[in-house]
């Protein structure tokens, strides 16, 4: 009855004034001066992703109880959910909005939950049949190359990944103690890999048994070798064979290798690796001393490790620069400066200055030197440069040579695995664009998520779903009328005495339940979760229903602009803009 | 994050002639889709003389009587004995009058209506002033309000009109206050209603953005305001006698609900003083008779 | 059966008979004893009727517009002040075209505060688009309400009855009162022309703008026009079931006549006292009985002026600033007309005062022995 109705007068008009039609024809749209519009935004927690995980989505698959849709959709980005839900510094919940109504969302646990949940049901990622010509050579199996590789193969792509240990997985494997990450939680995703047709060659060094020219059958080659050398301090008494390093130890206690270690362990260093040997040798029944030359604030390590470690019982020292270490009859002596902080260096920290003659001696039976990682370049052919400690690539990862790209902890100094896993997609978009003769830089501008750097390799594969505009939503843009404050679940956690006892893990994942109390906590930043606060509080009707409780539309003949829509979204996923005609 | 579920019976329709942003509108809509398809409406004069659209069009999906302006309580009276005559006694009658029509010119109507417990749901869609004519002060006109006949050098010196508490003394079976940001709630309390025989009365506050001086995209934020602020509680009152208060976990200042309004800009720290205090004073009020 | 009832009894009676479903109704002297006859008639089980004892005569008409407009029968009373207070209303129910039927006990507004026979409350009304209807005694009271419901239906259009306070409304006479066997054929049961129905829902009284609005006033005057034939129709009828009949305007006294005197209401049975004492006595004179004053039967009563050169109007009412409303309205039908007697238009009765057989007298005198009145209002029994 939405047709207009005309009368000739009064010898075909009712008697009263009795309505005859409805009010669908007066379309109200054209008093508009606003328009609202869903438009999903960055949530802060995906812009903080190093690895690009589309952090919103797969919680929201929580949330609903699809816990394999929720694997599925970690898996888009990121072959490694097991092992980020692990040991990933979660900078996702540093910037989670929540964190500005009381506590952030527990992203990591989450993504634990669901790589575990998806191992009990033995999930892989189905491959759909398809081969492209292209083959690529991946140098090194850490979480740079690994996640290029399941990217590559992925996109049909031959590859072959050369590792020069005998066992894959890069510091996954041999840096990060088994307590952090269970070696049977690494095989299995990297097993996944593999599964997807990738070969991968282990013991094979480039270099050594693998020459540059054996490469020139792979159309592209991506060296993600990683960092492993121990950093030296440049200080007297520190070549001496019993000051051990701390990767070469981790490296052997991952292997279950025998070590040789004294009772009492000075360990120098304030990073991850500092952290990793203090707790792996109070499991090995030793005491453990970290030196380190800032306060705890500048400390690089993660502040979750610092806490367990220090509950352990690992002591730290800080503001202790040690300048000399001697020997006497199989004990150590460290001697030592005070350190007093300064201006802010160029990493933004504040500078260490020794305070002179402040000398004192710290004795110990071992000392472990864990001051960081450098690259080794040795292999690498000529035209590829290193320049303050990192290999230099464009923004695409590619080197200097034509179809030579690197990644990983070789050309960054942001040595995290979710950046790592970050880089080996973004170089696998790269080489996928570089062989079909893309512009590469503008292909991953147009995938970056926020301002970038992460990438989603999703957006590229499927423009026109889930379309995400780079906005990144403050905590100011929500509305947060339509929240109750909660508590954070926290994983639970060993107690200490079982902790210390040997490397099993420390936390345990969350039971379904808390992880969909938790999943539910999440604001959804900038993204519709299908509240229906526009449905329900449009004065003219005008938000309409879709088959799929994710899509509403704006009905446009109607919408009159009053915004109440976009004041309600509680997450910011309704824009509003002028309306011009 | 829970959805709030309503039922999806669109009966107020669209294409209608409401503001943009209009509170009413969006009282209306829930309240049609609470009330449900077997409801006949008597309204008299209001904003809802214009709304639905003009003749012979009406945007209702409900049969409607357009009624004088004073006579909502008394043509509704008229519009139950004849459903009962006809042996209808499923169809739902109710009022949607507005604050003149309920606390000035309706009043009486009304009071009649109340003692003699005529079995109609009567919904007070407040907006506290007369909106249709232009913004012209009411009984329910807050206190220091601006409207057009109580100018800024000359705000509105007295307190809005306890309705409920009239209500109550009429001892009637149900009455209670609800308001368009807690959808829910207004569903439930009109649910609550049909289900009992007698006079029910929802006093519903239903924010207007060019009366009250406020961006219309703000409508609900002011709505769930005023909740929070204590300056409309949420409350049910039973027989006349039992009152059930809502406690709200979110309370602000009235400053944070005052602040946003352009009919109290002019408003200085001494009169908001007032106003809390006097928020303060209703809600105690409202707890030791719910305590009771 | 016949009965001694005074005026509200046959109301009642009237009311019952016409299976009245709705009833509002505010107390108000001199039609209390309506109410209160109607309450004990329907407490004796004798009916299905809801009788809503709303809070003011407003509230009551605004109740049985809501209650018609619901699809049954409904019937109010008031008088005078209340009369006043319904004003609104009453526009109401004949824009919304509803066949409602009041009774209004014809009584003075006030101040000064005056609870006696006087016509000034129903003849204010006389803008609102309803019938009127008056009555002479208290059997046609009973037969009109039966007629004024026919009417009503039939023509949508509100009806008021109207009779005298205290000498109709409270003075018994001998009433034949039908039975509800012999009403029923006559009054077939109420079909609103739109139904109010969930299933097809409807907005009733919706806003018209002025595209429109002309147009439902014009079809109000229509019915108007109809209702002179659908009333002869329905007399006919009632003539012919009841053996009774009531036309628009009745002609008594001599055939032709040189006077006629224009009454309505019980001036008419005193008149006709009068008018035959002075026809004996060799006076010109013929009288004329208007029952329907709305609408006003023009075309009736030219036809019964027969030559007549003057006529006298008693009228028990007055419109401040022009005299006599029945006057008014009788100069303005016959402003067209070939044949235009003298009008000459006397108030007299106001506030209750008797209108004796001697004022009726003087009237009719002045009348013969003036060509034409010497004031513009002509006041029977003022004290100066």
């Amino acid at each position: 009855m939405s047709k207009l109705l005309h009368f000739k007068g009064a010898s075909d008009m009712p008697m009263i004034s009795i309505s005859l039609g409805n009010m669908d024809w007066n379309k109200t749209g054209a008093w508009r001066a606003q328009r609202p519009f869903y438009e999903d935004k960055t949530p802060p927690c995906r812009a903080a992703c190093p690895a690009g995980n589309d952090i919103v989505a797969f919680i929201q698959k929580i949330t609903q109880g699809d816990f394999e849709g929720a694997w599925n959709v970690i898996k888009e980005e990121n072959p490694f959910p097991g092992i980020c839900g692990r040991v990933c510094f979660h900078p996702c919940e540093s910037k989670c909005n929540r964190g500005d109504y009381d506590e952030p969302i527990a992203i990591h646990a989450l993504e634990r939950f669901v790589s575990d949940f998806a191992s009990k049901l033995n999930k892989r990622v189905e491959k759909v049949p398809g081969v492209r010509k292209e083959k690529v050579a991946i140098i090194g199996s850490g979480p740079a190359g690994m996640s290029c590789a399941y990217h590559l193969a992925k996109l049909y792509y031959d590859v072959t990944v050369f590792e020069s240990l005998s066992l894959s997985g890069g510091m996954l494997r041999s840096g990060i103690p088994s307590y952090r990450l269970p070696k049977d939680v690494l095989d299995r995703e990297i097993s996944n890999i593999e599964a997807l047709g990738v070969e991968l060659r282990t013991g094979i060094a480039l270099g050594e048994n693998l020459a540059w020219d054996d490469l020139k059958d792979y159309q592209a080659t991506f060296i993600a070798t990683g960092a492993h050398q121990g950093r030296s301090l440049q200080i007297p008494g520190e070549k001496a064979k019993s000051v051990l390093s701390g990767l070469d130890l981790l490296r052997r206690i991952n292997r279950n290798q025998k070590v040789k270690l004294g009772d009492k362990i000075a360990i120098i260093g304030g990073g991850n690796t500092a952290i990793d040997v203090a707790r792996s040798v109070i499991r090995l029944g030793k005491k453990a001393t970290i030196l380190y030359r800032r306060s705890r604030e500048e400390m690089p390590a993660f502040e979750d490790e610092m806490v367990e470690a220090i509950e352990e019982g690992v002591k730290i020292r800080y503001l202790t620069n040690p300048i000399r270490i001697q020997q006497k009859d199989g004990l150590k002596r460290l001697e030592c400066l005070r350190i007093e902080l300064g201006d802010k260096d160029e990493s933004g920290r504040r500078r260490p200055v020794p305070i002179s003659h402040s000398n004192f001696f710290i004795e110990a039976d071992s000392v472990i030197i864990a001051a960081g990682e450098e690259i080794e370049v040795s292999f690498l052919p000529k035209g590829i440069e290193k320049r303050e400690g990192i290999i230099l690539t464009q923004r695409d990862g590619s080197t200097g040579i034509k179809g030579i790209f690197a990644g990983g902890d070789l050309t960054s100094n942001q040595r995290t695995v979710a950046h790592a896993i970050g880089s080996g997609k973004k170089v696998a978009l790269a080489i996928h664009g570089y062989f079909n003769g893309k512009n590469t830089e503008e292909v991953i501008r147009q995938t970056l998520i926020g301002e970038g750097p992460s990438i989603s390799i999703f957006r590229h594969l499927h423009p026109e779903d889930r379309p995400m505009d780079s906005h990144v939503v403050t905590f100011g843009e929500l509305n947060t009328d339509y929240f109750e404050p909660s508590k954070r679940h926290q994983e639970s956690k060993c107690p200490v005495k079982q902790r210390t006892k040997g490397f099993g893990e420390v936390t345990v994942t969350f039971p379904e339940s808390i992880a969909v109390e938790e999943a539910e906590r999440c604001f959804s930043c900038g993204t519709c979760n299908g509240c229906e606060n526009c449905y329900v509080f449009c004065p003219d009707a005008s938000i309409l229903k879709t088959e799929d409780i994710l899509s509403h539309q704006v009905d446009y003949d109607f919408c009159k602009g009053c915004g109440i829509c976009f004041s309600e979204c509680p997450r910011g996923a309704i824009s509003l803009k002028e309306e011009t005609r | 994050m829970k959805k709030i579920e309503i039922p999806s019976a669109e009966n107020l329709g669209h294409g209608h002639l409401a503001c943009a942003g209009c509170g009413a509108a969006v009282s209306m809509r829930l309240s049609l889709k609470a009330l449900g398809e077997k409801t006949v409406m008597v309204f008299p004069a209001s904003c809802w003389s214009i709304v639905p659209g003009f003749w012979p069009y009406s945007s209702f999906r409900i049969p409607v009587i357009h009624a004088g302006f004073v006579t909502g309580g008394a043509t509704a009276s008229g519009v139950r004995a004849a459903l009962d005559i006809r042996g209808d006694r499923e169809s739902v009658v109710a009022v949607w009058a507005g604050d003149g029509g309920t606390f000035d010119i309706g009043l009486q109507a009304l009071s009649g209506a109340a003692e003699r417990n005529e079995d109609f749901i009567y919904i007070c869609n407040d907006n506290e002033g007369y909106m249709n004519t232009g913004t012209q002060q009411s009984s329910a006109t807050p206190m220091f309000a601006w409207t057009t006949t109580t100018p800024v050098m000359q705000p509105k010196e007295n307190p809005k009109k306890d309705i409920m508490a009239i209500m109550a003394d009429h001892h009637i079976p149900y009455a209670a206050t609800a308001t368009i940001a807690y959808p829910e709630d207004l569903l439930r309390k009109i649910g609550k209603a049909k289900r009992i025989r007698g006079t029910r009365f929802i006093h519903l506050l239903s924010p207007c953005p060019p009366g009250w001086r406020v961006p219309s995209e703000l409508t609900i934020r002011i709505s769930r305001l005023a909740v929070r602020s204590r300056i409309f509680p949420l409350y049910e009152i039973e027989n006349g006698i039992t009152y059930t208060l809502q406690e709200e976990s979110h309370v602000v200042p009235v400053k944070e609900y005052l602040k946003l309004q352009g009919r109290f800009s002019h408003l200085a720290e001494p009169e908001v003083e007032v106003i809390q205090k006097n928020a303060e004073k209703v809600w105690e009020r409202l707890r030791r008779k719910a305590e009771s | 059966m016949k009965k001694v009832i005074t005026g509200n009894q046959a109301v009642a009676y009237g009311v019952i008979l016409s299976r009245v479903e709705v009833i509002s109704a505010y107390p108000i002297t001199p039609q209390t004893t309506i109410v209160e006859e109607l309450s004990e008639l329907i407490a004796s089980g004798r009916l299905n009727t809801r009788f809503l004892k709303v809070e003011s005569e407003h509230s009551a008409m605004a109740a049985l517009i809501g209650a018609s407009t619901g699809g049954v029968r409904c019937f109010t009373a008031t008088s005078s002040h209340g009369l006043a207070y319904m004003h609104e209303m009453l526009h109401w129910a004949s824009g919304a075209r509803l066949p409602i039927v009041l009774v209004n006990v014809n009584r003075a507004i006030a101040p000064p505060w005056n609870i006696w026979s006087d016509q000034s409350d129903s003849l204010s009304q006389r803008d609102t688009g309803w019938v009127q209807l008056y009555c002479e005694n208290n059997q046609e009271v009973l037969d009109t309400i039966l007629q004024a419901y026919r009417i009503a239906e039939l023509t949508k259009l509100p009806v008021m009855v109207v009779l005298d306070a205290y000498v109709l409304s409270h003075t018994s006479e001998a009433v034949e009162i039908p039975t509800m066997e012999e009403v029923d054929p006559f009054l077939p049961p109420y079909c609103p022309e739109y139904p109010l129905d969930t299933h097809e829902p409807m907005a009733f009284s919706v806003i018209a703008t002025p595209e429109y609005f002309l147009e439902f006033r014009y079809k109000i005057q229509k019915a108007m026009e109809q209702v002179p034939e659908i009333a002869n129709k329905v007399d006919d009828e009632f003539r012919s079931r009841f053996g009774r009949s009531y036309a628009a305007i009745e002609r008594y006294g001599k055939e032709e006549a040189e006077i006629l005197l224009m009454t309505s209401g019980t001036v008419t049975s005193t008149s006709r006292m009068v008018i035959q004492k002075l026809i004996e006595k060799g006076t010109s004179v013929a009288g004329i009985k208007i029952k329907r004053f709305r609408p006003f039967p023009s075309e009736e009563i030219c036809k019964e002026i027969k030559g007549a050169k003057k006529i006298a109007v008693i009228d028990r009412n007055l419109s401040a600033g022009v005299g006599g409303i029945f006057a008014q309205e009788l100069k303005a039908s016959l402003y067209s007309k070939e044949e235009r007697p003298q009008i000459f238009g006397f108030i007299s009765g106001l506030g209750g005062r008797d209108i004796t057989p001697g004022l009726i007298e003087e009237a009719i005198e002045y009348t013969v022995e003036h060509p034409r009145p010497e004031e513009k209002i002509l006041w029977l029994g003022l004290k100066k």
